[in-house]
């Protein structure tokens, strides 16, 4: 391994239920930016491996394409690692199963950024014996 | 701001904190630096005798060696965040983070911390998450309110 790819950073870039892309137009789109990157086709999108800013410009060129429904999420191992690749271990790589629990909510989720609503984070307060008692009461 | 998130390796968490322009602490961060850099045991997969040593800074020496190793890692995100967001009853308690002792120890050191912390429930149908994406984008904006 050459001290370069040290500083190389991997980014899985994931597609929601809802995507209106496929992971073929998502690789092709990456390689028509042609950047310096190695880009990988994978079942829930792509992932990429390059120089820090170079895969954050592909990552929010890619994110424009629909905005809601493209996550992205660092990757700790180079893509093909034979130490994590599912080639080579003959199963699902270890980080799958929880991106595939995951992917469950992310409909929800791109759902609710397309439609934002306001919450407060303030905890509901205890309901008084007295106030609780005039409730009852009325009822 | 570096927003500390738990579990540490989430795909929500991560990708909501980025889109509001914060940067999240993510685990895989510090699994990146261990994979990659060429060492004399280069590169370990695993921890090296060095990391439950590292981990002693967050844990007792009574304390398992799993707990510190894994604190070796874990410990440092925790240290650079500004603010956290918690998200207990995850279910994916497998992999770097399948250790209840450590996530436990972890959440404990976030909220003494004395940082803005969120603290969340896993969602588990529609309606739930909606209201944690809401929450979290909130969360993320009075932070942002708050340092101008």
């Amino acid at each position: 391994m050459s001290p370069l790819e040290n500083s190389k950073v991997t980014r899985m870039i994931i597609l929601g239920p809802s995507a209106n892309i496929s992971q073929s137009e998502l690789v092709r789109k990456l390689h028509m930016m042609e950047l310096p990157l190695t880009i990988k086709s994978t079942c829930y999108g792509a992932a990429v491996s390059g120089e820090e800013d170079v895969v954050k410009k592909a990552i929010d060129g890619v994110r424009e394409l629909d905005p809601y429904n493209i996550f992205s999420k660092d990757r700790g191992f180079p893509p093909g690692d034979p130490r994590r690749c599912r080639a080579k271990r003959g199963g699902a790589r270890e980080g799958f199963h929880q991106l595939e629990k995951e992917f469950e909510l992310l409909d929800a989720v791109s759902n609710a950024l397309e439609h934002p609503q306001k919450v407060s984070l303030k905890k509901a307060k205890k309901v008084s014996p007295e106030e609780f008692k005039e409730i009852a009461e009325e009822n | 701001m570096k927003i500390a998130i738990f579990p540490p390796n989430s795909l929500i968490l991560a990708d909501l904190v980025e889109r509001r322009g914060h940067e999240p602490l993510v685990l895989q961060r510090e699994i990146r630096k261990r994979v990659t850099t060429p060492e004399i045991d280069s590169p370990p997969l695993n921890m090296t005798e060095e990391d439950p040593i590292k981990g002693l800074k967050y844990a007792a020496i009574e304390v398992p060696s799993g707990v510190r190793g894994r604190m070796a890692l874990l410990g440092p995100l925790i240290e650079e965040a500004d603010a956290a967001i918690i998200m207990e009853d995850a279910p994916f308690g497998f992999g770097c983070v399948g250790c209840a002792r450590t996530n436990e120890l972890c959440m404990f050191n976030l909220r003494k911390k004395n940082i803005p912390v969120l603290e969340l429930k896993y969602p588990t149908n529609r309606e739930e998450t909606k209201e944690v994406v809401n929450k979290i984008n909130t969360f993320l904006d009075s932070l942002e309110e708050k340092n101008g």
